[in-house]
């Protein structure tokens, strides 16, 4: 029928007619004449520019056991109620919804784009005798059985290549390369169930602030998407669907704005985005097209759309959940073998150099870092002292350390000369600190039992904390070079301390003096060189001098966690 | 449809067939237009009325309000059994006065 008012009344008494003819009794004759005549009433007051030109559509089944008419409207259609209420007694519209519900047993509202169906179903009061048909009549009936079938058929087994393809995609998950992979198989076979040719899948950017282009199909495009901000971008069909939460749709008659960032791929036709969300989180969004072609998508068509997408959206959510926990894993790991690393490098036991006695410390932080400290008997009853700072964390850190440690045990011939051992490992080491740009802060020291001397060279370590019988403080010893990794041709300072009986004498690294409390504040050289002073003073051998130290420089921390790693080695003249 | 003037009081309408989404407004607006001042009993014989629909309900709301504006009433004479259902449906029969 026109979509005119004059027409429901012409369309409806012919359905009468045709229901009559059926031998539907009059009393139901009147109910499905109002409830049509009010269903197509709707569809032409209700429809829509483009609507006003094409035909309201009413189609009645008489079925075994029930009468169905669906009535196709043209409008940006309607929120059925659960149940219509009659409006206000004075009211002069509104009743129209009602008056359906109430004259039929089954409502089925379907919202398409620019088409709903409206279905209505009635059951047949039984003992309604059928007719005889004639053969023509048995004929016409037969050919609609048969197109009704081919279509049916054509529905499941679009149903079917769909639901076999979501498992085909299940169990293939694991077999690809990448989601990227993954999601372009899955979007081409979409394409060509929705006889689709252009797509387009962005995904929310891990800040949560951009989508960005995953794929555009077909993959032959001459040019990139780029990224848009969830922020901005009001013209984008992308943004404005992801925000609104649903669907939007264009055609030539309602295109892409100008400046939409999709027109690069889809510069005509139609097309639909759609949004897709797992835990109402958006993941990202999805637009098939047509370009060139006036004919929108069918709704089964943008059914399959939908359960395509948000099969890939759970998919796309699982994967970034594994991709998380591997990552952690790995990082977890990575820890472990750093640490194992390290406590690798540290001497199993500390050898004996009367008259002096040593103990040696180290704690290491949450995160590993690089520090090390090292103690090799030199042959000549001497000892070669290492406490080493790699800066950097975990794996490479933790294999620098150890580079570090084998190139100074390699030189036993320089280990009386620390300035000259220091400049060789470092002329060694330059290269590779240099190309991973790590650099480290060490110092070696000769400690001759003999001589009762230490010879030290420091390159940008902490200083050497000596206190001596007679000092009311400890001093800080050592001129510093610039650190391993810093400058191919450095060249140290060479300095001698004299070591006399009493004297002790710390070796550290800068996570003593930069041990920090909750409040945030810096422990600092000086006041280490009081807790020290202290140790030195109060402590009869080293191993409770460096309990000493530790304690003190737990309570400064006062339970905040410790931010680098603590070691020490303490060393005292005994006799 | 016909629109007639018992007297001073009274105009009778009769002859209504439908009364549809398609024809409520017209019909609406002749009868009103069709009522003199003085009129303060209007009665619709429903008697040849085959169907009705919401927008006829309308208009019959529509023209009740109008004769009880200025104290008057609105009858709906002999409405078939079909027409007289879709008033029951709606409840519509409590606010109308019926003349069977």
């Amino acid at each position: 029928m026109a979509c005119e008012l004059a027409a429901v009344r012409t369309a409806t008494l012919a359905v009468r007619d045709w229901l009559a003819e059926k031998g539907l009794p009059e009393m139901e004759l009147g109910g499905w004449e109002l409830a049509l005549a009010e269903a197509a009433n709707n569809a032409v007051k209700y429809a829509n520019a483009r609507g006003r030109q094409q035909p309201v559509t009413i189609e009645v089944l008489w079925g075994e056991r029930e009468i169905e008419a669906r009535i196709t409207d043209h409008t940006a259609g309607f929120d059925w109620p659960d149940k219509a209420e009659l409006p206000d007694v004075d009211a002069e519209s509104g009743r129209g919804l009602f008056l359906i519900q109430s004259l039929t047993d089954e409502v089925v509202y379907l919202r398409h784009r620019d088409q709903n169906i409206l279905i209505l179903r009635r059951a047949r009061p039984p003992g309604v005798a059928e007719p005889l048909p004639n053969v023509r009549q048995l004929q016409s009936q037969l050919a609609d059985t048969e197109a009704a079938l081919a279509d049916m058929t054509a529905e499941l087994s679009s149903s079917y290549e769909s639901l076999v393809a979501l498992f085909r995609y299940s169990s293939e998950l694991g077999a690809h390369a990448s989601l990227k992979d993954f999601s372009q198989r899955l979007l081409k076979d979409l394409m060509q169930i929705t006889e689709a040719d252009r797509a387009v899948l962005r995904l929310v950017s891990p800040d949560g602030k951009k989508l960005e282009p995953l794929l555009l199909l077909p993959d032959d495009q001459q040019f990139t998407l780029k990224p848009i901000r969830l922020a901005g971008a009001p013209a984008s069909v992308e943004i404005s669907a992801a925000r609104k939460q649903q669907d939007i749709w264009f055609s030539p008659e309602e295109p892409l704005a100008g400046d939409d960032p999709l027109r690069a791929a889809i510069p005509t036709g139609n097309g639909i985005c759609h949004p897709f969300f797992v835990a109402n989180q958006l993941v990202g969004t999805a637009t098939l097209a047509r370009s060139g072609e006036d004919k929108p998508f069918a709704a089964a068509q943008v059914n399959l759309l939908h359960s395509f997408i948000d099969f890939l959206a759970i998919q796309i959510v699982n994967a970034r959940l594994l991709d998380e926990r591997t990552s952690a894993q790995i990082t977890r790991r990575e820890l472990e073998i750093a640490a194992n690393i390290q406590h690798s490098l540290l001497p199993m036991k500390i050898p004996a150099c009367p008259p002096f006695e040593m103990s040696a410390a180290y704690q290491s932080a949450l995160q590993v870092g690089g520090d090390f400290y090292d103690i090799i008997p030199a042959g000549d009853g001497s000892l070669l002292l290492v406490i080493a700072d790699v800066m950097g964390k975990g794996v490479p850190a933790a294999l620098f350390a150890a580079v570090l440690r084998s190139t100074l045990r390699s030189m036993p011939q320089l280990f009386n000369q620390p300035a000259e051992l220091m400049a060789t490992a470092n002329r060694i080491l330059f290269p590779d600190l240099t190309r991973v740009d790590m650099f480290v802060t060490a110092l070696v020291a000769c400690l001759d039992p003999h001589r009762r001397k230490l010879l030290a060279a420091n390159a940008g370590h902490c200083p050497i904390l000596l206190w001596q019988p007679g000092m009311a403080q400890a001093v800080a010893y050592g001129e510093s070079g610039f650190p391993l990794g810093i400058e191919p041709l450095t060249r140290y300072l060479q300095t001698e301390i004299d070591l006399p009986p009493g004297a002790s004498m710390l070796l550290y690294t800068d996570g003593l003096s930069e041990t920090r409390n909750a409040a945030g504040e810096l422990l600092g050289e000086e006041k280490l060189i009081q807790i020290f002073t202290q140790a030195a003073t109060q402590t009869s051998d080293t191993a409770s001098g460096k309990q000493f130290l530790l304690t003190r420089l737990n309570d400064f921390r006062n339970q905040a966690p410790m931010t680098d790693d603590q070691t020490l080695v303490f060393i005292r003249h005994t006799a | 449809m016909n629109i007639q003037q018992k007297n001073d009081q009274t105009t009778v309408v009769t002859g209504l067939q439908e009364l549809v989404a398609a024809n409520a407004a017209q019909v609406r607006d002749d009868i009103r237009a069709a009522l003199p001042p003085t009129c303060l009993n209007l009665e619709l014989d429903l008697s040849g009325l085959s169907f009705l629909d919401s927008s006829g309900l309308g208009a019959l709301i529509s023209l009740h309000k109008t004769l009880r504006l200025r104290d008057g009433i609105m009858r709906l004479i002999k409405p078939a059994a079909n027409v007289q259902q879709i008033l029951e449906l709606t409840r519509l029969h409590r606010v109308f006065e019926i003349v069977r």
